[in-house]
């Protein structure tokens, strides 16, 4: 049964980002797989999501967690077959759920057999499909991005004893896309994914795909026409579908790859994230609403993607020094926890498990303007192993019960991917969804609760947003509007209680709903509307003249 | 002959007696009122003296420059003044009133009017008082403003202020009192006139420079008026 | 504007209240009391700014402006620094909101009032170190805020008051009276008794705001004297602070006179609540400066050292009554003996000024004619003592100016038991 036909669905959508590998073992061989994920379909149903972005699972090296691919047509083979594949995509849209899977245009791993013919000699067809150079001097203004592990954008190969270009990993390097043979290539790997039935893409690493000497090679107009192109055959060949930019850039930057509708239907908004962690330990409304002033307005048809923590580092990259500093103070003192200018912590121990700056977190995200993408197991309050290496202690097993394993794997503990989350805060004992579920006011009935109220209302997902300025710094307060709708929302940062008086002059004869509890608060008079807030504790008002 | 003048000298004598005898008794009792005041008023005169005593009266009127002007005319201390002056008005008003009962015609208006007079004798006495303690004050004031503002002649310019002060205190006491009011008024005001009259033109022609010195200096900012040298920040 | 509450009432109008509850618990405070200041205050609110923004970018931090009633639009120009997410003008990039509110006490200057009002918002806003500013500070620097407020945020000091490079010539009654005598009564060495800025803690703030009677005089001047009393009776922890160089400011001759009223008056009128503090005090203690304790510029300055002279003279004559009330004859006559000397060998020594000072703070204490008029009294005198300072003072390097300094102070400390004879009767 075909997803309802709407092409703005994404508008609409609660994302919920997962790795087939970490969410459920079927086969007992310690590695989540696909007929593991498709039983699992109904959790995800009854918390809300109808969305669902797969973290890559194709056949790979996995030295860099499957973003190095060396098969873009098909699975690799611990998290099933194309046919296990299949099966869950069918079960998924049974159960409303769209499925976008991840698309690595930039780079494949080097033991991609395009990349093994590529090296092998000079004369080989494959030769101009990656980007070789005798000297490593090339290009010589760009960044390096993985500043802990890469020295320089410029691998030695051995075998063609020439340089090859990557922007990550030395074993990932990227793609020629001057070259058109790459770029036929690439759209009939998406070609092919699109028939089997996937609802999108998200496109990782967009902004490096084409070099020029002179730039920095980010953000290129040749990239951004490329991009052009492959949505243009999206939506000749594919309508409804949708493509997701990821791009760590400022907003300005991000909005060239919206252009006038014919590029990206979404983008991650990536500079809002570290500021919101920001104003709740400043307990300061104004770097928030800085970033958005500055955010530039997108064509209707587009939408920004918020989340509060993925699979990657908190990035600081779109931060000055001041605030890396107090971000990292604040943080991440332990310099363990620092990778990449960035900030490797799952959402639940960047807040010290706080329940209620969880909450308001997680309010703000459902509330800004955006489609909001919730990382697998942070709806429990999962924690996080950063001994793991790299980013990999964010990417532990999903924790499903007390039990064995957590639920997760009936296989041997030693035998799982990687090791279960087991101290007595953040352990399997203590955090998984079956004790949620039975626990009335849990962190994930409250998550399922939050999402069926932000359903309840298009304004979020498609308004307008309008912020307030009361004099009391540490609220945040803006209004959400589509339509006939007016949705207002009062966020206090702080940790003490806080009175504001909201100038809502333009609202004057609105009664206020609290859309919690349905409960009426008073209108809006002549004077200015003085609310008073718990600690780090949020009000989302409708308001209705009657 | 004889005769007649005796017996007219001897009705004369009964009726000297009689009339004696009638108004004898009022005077023993105005006696007795004139001793019993005396005794009051002496015992008001202690206790106001010990009152003044407390409060340091002598003092105050040191400051006001009234002791000075007392001792110069010869009369005792303030306190002492005052306290004798009490006593008198006491003393006075009780013989007054013994005389009253005495029920001679037309005294007791004359008494009257003499209680009525008191209240404005006190508040001249008060107005007095204050008037001399303001000239002090405000013309030692002026000294000092002179002084310190390097004017020329500032002992003359205090005397002058103290002078006219008291002068005009003067005149309002006299009026207070009611002595000569018509002639001190007329005459206060014409010397007052004349004063701020050639005070003026003085000003006026003689002091023109001064003038302008004295309005440049109060409303232009940042003149140096000593030649061209600077003066010091004293903080 | 909202009504204005009189002092008595509360310092603190409705308006300014709501302003204070938006601006929350801070960690810092800067204080600004102002009155018809709109050509100066621009660039100190910048250098404010600047130096919070340096030194204490991550403190949450206020700028609290007390106006006595400016018709110049002063109070606009210090409410324009807040630095906020409406206000996006700012060249300057902040972590958080910097906010800057104002608010009008009276409607003319009293600066005892406008401390109180500083003090008031620094309670309410649990602050843990406050400064106060002077609008006329035009040579502040960004460096100046860091060296008052460091000492009290970071190391636990109550009180830091500044110390200056100025030149030798300025502030003569700072270094001839209020230094000397505010040294010998009450045993520490503070340079600056009278400072125009200065830090504090919350916590002597708080003491001073509970502790202090507002008398009618206070409000309106000596409220910085009577702090710094306050701090050495309760036993805080005081120490000094090198700012930089304090520019000479041109002021007139007739403003000798408010100027010792605001000094010398509060610092003798502080005498008698007192009383029990300084009289048992004996020598000085020297407190502990970070920076230079001071510095003497020598550069050359004209000055009128006649017409000093001349109104010495002047006011020994014509005020002769009135110094005959103040002054013992044995003084009253000394100075007229000098008085009639040429200016060769004219002299206002040591001892014949610290002796007349203290015979003035007695005449003040008792009262014998009105207070206002001893301060007054004074100003002549006071001319003939900086006469003397000026001429032995021209040629000398600048170490010889602190010694004379310095034998000044002493001469004070000895005399002490001079003043402590005079003011307990023995007339």
């Amino acid at each position: 049964m075909p997803v309802e036909q709407d092409m703005l669905w994404y508008k609409r959508a609660i994302i919920y980002q997962v790795h087939v590998r970490a969410f459920y073992d079927s086969n007992g061989d310690g590695i989540g797989d696909f007929p593991g994920l498709e039983q699992k379909l109904d959790y995800l149903a009854e918390l809300g999501i109808n969305t669902i972005w797969l973290m890559p699972f194709f056949p790979s090296p996995l030295r860099d967690d499957g973003y190095d691919i060396a098969d873009y047509n098909s699975v690799h083979s611990s998290y099933g077959t194309l046919e296990d594949f299949r099966a869950f995509l069918g079960s998924a849209h049974k159960h409303q759920i769209r499925v976008i899977i991840e698309m690595v245009l930039n780079h494949t791993s080097d033991q991609h057999p395009w990349f093994q013919e590529s090296r092998s000699s000079q004369e080989n067809p494959r030769r101009d499909w990656y980007v070789w150079s005798n000297t490593d001097t090339r290009y010589q203004e760009t960044r390096i991005i993985f500043l802990d592990t890469e020295m320089s954008n410029w691998a030695w190969d051995p075998v063609s004893k020439s340089h090859y270009w990557h922007r990550f990993f030395s074993h990932q390097p990227d793609l020629n896309y001057d070259n058109p043979a790459v770029r036929e290539e690439m759209w009939n790997v998406m070609k092919f994914w699109l028939e089997l039935g996937v609802d999108g893409f998200r496109l990782d690493a967009v902004p490096y795909l084409v070099e020029r000497e002179g730039t920095n090679c980010e953000n290129l107009p040749e990239t951004h026409a490329i991009i052009k192109e492959l949505r243009r055959k999206l939506d000749e060949q594919f309508p409804g579908k949708m493509l997701l930019a990821e791009a760590n850039q400022w907003p300005v930057d991000l909005r060239p790859y919206f252009a006038d509708g014919d590029e990206f239907h979404m983008a991650f908004h990536f500079p809002l994230m570290p500021r919101m962690f920001m104003g709740v330990k400043l307990e300061d409304r104004k770097p928030i609403t800085e970033i958005l002033q500055q955010t530039p307005e997108i064509p209707p048809s587009c939408q920004w993607c918020l989340f509060l923590r993925n699979h990657d580092e908190l990035t600081l990259e779109m931060l000055t020094n001041i605030e890396r500093d107090y971000m990292n103070d604040s943080y991440a003192q332990d310099k363990a926890m620092r990778l990449n200018l960035g900030i490797r912590r799952r959402l639940a121990p960047l807040l010290d498990n706080d329940r209620r700056r969880i909450e308001l977190m997680n309010g703000m995200l459902m509330s800004l303007p955006g489609t909001p993408s919730i990382y697998y197991g942070d709806e429990i309050g999962m924690g996080d192993n950063i001994k793991l290496g790299d980013r990999n202690g964010v990417r532990t097993p999903m924790q499903w019960s007390g039990g064995w394993n957590g639920g997760f794997s009936d296989t041997d503990p030693e035998k799982l991917y990687a090791p279960l989350i087991q101290d007595p805060v953040y352990g399997s004992p203590a955090v998984n969804v079956f004790s949620q579920k039975k626990t009335q006011h849990s962190l994930l009935n409250w998550m399922a609760r939050l999402i069926a109220v932000r359903n309840t209302t298009g304004a979020f997902g498609s308004g307008s947003i309008e912020f307030l300025y009361p004099a009391n710094h540490r609220i945040l307060a803006y209004v959400r509007r589509l339509g006939d709708e007016t949705i207002l929302v009062v966020n206090n940062l702080s940790n003490a209680a806080q009175a504001v008086e909201l100038d809502l002059r333009n609202y004057k004869g609105n009664i206020l709903i609290e859309m919690f509890g349905k409960n009426i608060f008073p209108r809006v008079g002549e004077l200015p509307y003085l609310l008073t807030l718990g600690p780090y504790s949020f009000y989302w008002f409708r308001l209705r003249k009657i | 002959m004889r005769e007649m003048i005796i017996s007219e000298l001897t009705q004369a004598m009964q009726e000297f007696t009689r009339g004696f005898a009638h108004i004898l008794p009022r005077i023993i009792v105005l006696v007795i009122v004139a001793f019993v005041g005396w005794a009051v008023a002496y015992f008001l005169r202690l206790v106001l003296r010990s009152i003044l005593r407390l409060v340091k009266f002598d003092k105050l009127s040191e400051s006001a420059g009234a002791s000075q002007l007392l001792s110069k005319a010869a009369l005792p201390s303030a306190t002492e003044l005052l306290s004798r002056f009490v006593f008198w008005v006491a003393w006075l008003g009780f013989i007054l009133l013994g005389v009253s009962v005495l029920g001679v015609f037309g005294l007791q208006e004359q008494i009257a009017k003499f209680f009525l007079f008191l209240p404005r004798l006190f508040v001249a006495l008060l107005t007095m008082f204050f008037g001399l303690l303001g000239a002090g004050f405000f013309s030692r004031a002026a000294l000092l403003a002179a002084v310190n503002a390097n004017l020329p002649s500032p002992r003359l310019l205090s005397v002058a202020i103290r002078t006219i002060i008291i002068v005009f205190v003067l005149s309002m006491v006299f009026e207070e009192v009611g002595v000569g009011e018509q002639t001190m008024l007329v005459a206060f005001g014409i010397a007052f006139g004349a004063v701020m009259l050639g005070l003026a033109i003085a000003f006026g022609f003689g002091g023109k420079d001064m003038a302008r010195q004295f309005l440049e200096e109060r409303f232009v900012q940042g003149r140096k008026d000593e030649g061209k040298e600077d003066e010091l920040s004293p903080l | 504007m909202t009504e204005v509450k009189s002092a008595e009432e509360s310092s603190l109008t409705d308006d300014f209240l709501g302003q204070l509850i938006s601006v929350g618990e801070v960690d810092i405070l800067v204080g600004v009391p102002t009155h018809n200041n709109a050509k100066t205050i621009g660039p100190i609110v910048e250098a404010i700014q600047a130096g919070l923004l340096t030194f204490f970018p991550r403190e949450r931090v206020a700028i609290i402006n007390a106006d006595g009633g400016s018709r110049d639009g002063t109070p606009g120009l210090v409410v324009n620094a807040a630095i906020g997410d409406e206000r996006r003008s700012s060249k300057m990039y902040t972590l958080r909101t910097l906010h800057s509110i104002s608010t009008q006490y009276a409607s003319s200057p009293a600066g005892g009032t406008a401390l109180r009002t500083i003090l008031s918002a620094a309670e309410l806003l649990r602050a843990k170190a406050c400064a106060v500013i002077s609008p006329e500070s035009t040579q502040m620097t960004t460096d100046w805020l860091a060296a008052l407020l460091r000492p009290v945020y970071a190391e636990t000091f109550d009180l830091v008051l500044p110390t200056y490079r100025r030149h030798r010539f300025d502030g003569i009654l700072l270094t001839n009276l209020l230094y000397p005598m505010t040294r010998a009564l009450y045993g520490s060495e503070i340079r600056e008794p009278y400072a125009s800025e200065y830090a504090f803690s919350g916590r002597l703030g708080s003491h001073f705001l509970t502790q202090n009677p507002w008398h009618e005089e206070i409000a309106r001047a000596g409220s910085e004297i009577q702090f710094t009393l306050s701090a050495i009776a309760g036993g805080y922890r005081i120490c000094q602070s090198f700012l930089g160089t304090k520019q000479h400011v041109e002021r007139h001759s007739a403003d000798l006179v408010p100027a010792l009223r605001q000094t010398v008056g509060a610092l003798f009128s502080s005498l008698e609540p007192n009383f029990s503090l300084w009289s048992t005090k004996t020598g000085s203690q020297p407190i502990l400066t970070t920076g230079a304790e001071q510095e003497f510029t020598l550069e050359p300055l004209r000055i009128n050292r006649k017409r000093l002279r001349d109104m010495f003279s002047t006011g020994v004559t014509e005020l002769e009554s009135v110094f005959r009330a103040i002054l013992s004859a044995s003084t009253l006559a000394e100075l007229q003996r000098i008085s009639g000397l040429d200016e060769e060998h004219f002299r206002y020594s040591d001892e014949l000024w610290v002796k007349t000072v203290y015979e003035f703070a007695v005449a003040y204490h008792k009262s014998v004619i009105s207070r206002d008029h001893v301060i007054q009294a004074l100003a002549p005198l006071f001319r003939g003592r900086a006469f003397t300072f000026l001429m032995e003072n021209r040629d000398g390097s600048a170490g010889d100016v602190e010694n004379n300094i310095e034998g000044l102070c002493l001469a004070f400390e000895r005399m002490k038991p001079y003043l402590l004879g005079r003011w307990n009767g023995r007339e």
